[in-house]
């Protein structure tokens, strides 16, 4: 198994934001962390609504809609849920965002495991 | 009906000030903004409204999520609008604003304004290039690229909507308003020129399902493909998030680069548009990568060959 990447560390993401990582060796795009309801959940920057996934933050960092409910991508504007990574609003309504798994070393360090096999949107 | 093109796009959104710190960096100057929003404006003075979506002086949003609001299209003359109003009024409620402007919807419920244009004159030289066999564009000693040159936005170039039926959106933009076919992308929709506007298009039509009527992308034309790369290189270098290009289109030869935007679609720098008149016939391509682009780059970070001559101290 390929070593793990650090992204960074459990404090850097605050409740309700999200930041953008990488992209990490053996990933095409960036990996979004979040934190929502005290857990982290890390997705994929790549929305499902074009074939391949597309960037969806307008900035750097810029991956939540205007109130902060929820990932937005700001291609045409579709909304995830943070939690589950599903579209709940526009054009790939119902698709998932791809899930990344999360290591948190004692320390508070937050590894990706490289990717394996990237998979496909 | 001399229609020039869109004079304003006016959009409602759930992040005015990121919208606003976007146009600006984007390169449009605002005119008037508050922090209620206000106008964009391109060099022509043509460019986008911003406004919070509470806003009550707004026109009523889409059924959808999109955040496009109105297309305020620029016409020559009041005649223009006398025409517009008679054509319309036949089978819609049309209204007429004090200022002499009138409003209405098209046949899929999207906001439409047409005043007298507020476009200004432009009289700006166009990118130059030099080119064995060709006289000399820039003379001796006029040099074509610098760190701090300009590039600026010139004018709102064109606007794409996603529509649910395609048949109902042309029969509209051609059989009422005298728009016309340039080209069509098989698959997605036609490209649209009207009358008073010899550009490839101000209007492109993508089909799509009912729930995703709106923007797609809007453009603005720079003045030329340099001035579209170092925009679009500055834009990244602020950290915006490039959506596709620079490349170029193969319909219209434009230049094109597009961004990710918080106003819910896609905006794009385009140049070098082909221009069109009525003895040009709509040529027609299926939908797809090929068809859609010439060449299509990404951008990367500024590099050279080379480094510190072998054994230097770093
Ligand atoms: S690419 Fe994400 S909503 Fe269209
Ligand atoms: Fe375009």
């Amino acid at each position: 198994m390929a070593s793990a990447q650090l992204l960074c560390r459990v404090e850097d993401i605050a409740e309700g934001e999200a930041r953008g990582f990488g992209p990490l060796d053996g990933y095409r795009r960036k990996i979004v962390v979040l934190r929502r309801n005290g857990m982290l959940h890390a997705w994929l920057d790549a929305c499902p609504h074009y074939p391949g996934g597309t960037p969806m933050a307008w900035k750097t960092d810029a991956y939540l809609n205007g109130e902060k409910t929820h990932l937005a991508c700001h291609s045409h504007g579709a909304l995830f849920d943070m939690e589950s990574g599903e579209c709940v609003l526009g054009p790939c309504l119902g698709q998932q965002l791809t899930r990344i798994a999360l290591a948190i070393s004692d320390e508070g360090e937050i590894f990706v495991a490289a990717a394996q096999e990237e998979k496909r949107a | 009906m001399n229609i020039i093109g869109p004079d304003y796009l006016v959009f409602g959104v759930d992040d005015l000030a990121a919208s606003i710190e976007y146009l600006t960096a984007f390169g449009l100057k605002p005119v008037d903004v508050t922090d209620k929003g206000g106008l964009f404006e391109a060099l022509d003075g043509s460019g986008i409204i911003v406004r919070h979506k509470s806003d009550p002086t707004l026109p009523p949003p889409l059924p959808t999520s999109n955040m496009l609001r109105q297309q305020v299209y620029g016409v020559r003359a009041s005649e223009d609008l006398d025409a517009i109003e008679a054509e319309l009024s036949k089978d819609r409620r049309v209204t007429r604003l004090a200022d002499g402007s009138i409003e209405t919807k098209d046949d899929h419920g999207f906001e439409l304004k047409f005043q007298v244009t507020k476009r200004r004159e432009l009289v700006m030289p166009a990118e130059k290039i030099n080119a064995p066999g060709a006289p000399a564009q820039r003379k001796p000693n006029e040099i074509g690229v610098w760190e701090e040159m300009p590039a600026a936005p010139r004018m709102l170039s064109h606007v794409v909507l996603f529509v649910p039926d395609i048949e109902v959106a042309t029969n509209f933009y051609c059989g009422r308003l005298g728009f016309v076919i340039t080209d069509v992308l098989k698959g997605a929709g036609p490209f649209l020129r009207p009358k008073a506007n010899d550009d490839h298009h101000t209007l492109f039509f993508i089909r799509t399902p009912d729930y995703m009527k709106g923007c797609e992308h809007l453009a603005f034309h720079m003045g030329g493909p340099t001035e579209l790369m170092v925009a679009g290189t500055r834009f990244v270098k602020k950290g915006y998030q490039s959506f596709w290009g620079p490349g170029r289109h193969k319909f219209g030869s434009n230049w094109f680069w597009y961004f990710n935007s918080p106003l819910g679609c896609h905006f794009e720098y385009d140049a070098d548009m082909d221009k069109h008149d009525d003895e040009w016939i709509a040529r027609e391509a299926p939908m797809g990568a090929e068809a859609s682009q010439i060449v299509l780059f990404e951008m990367r970070e500024k590099w050279a060959p080379g480094g510190p001559p072998p054994g230097a101290k770093p």
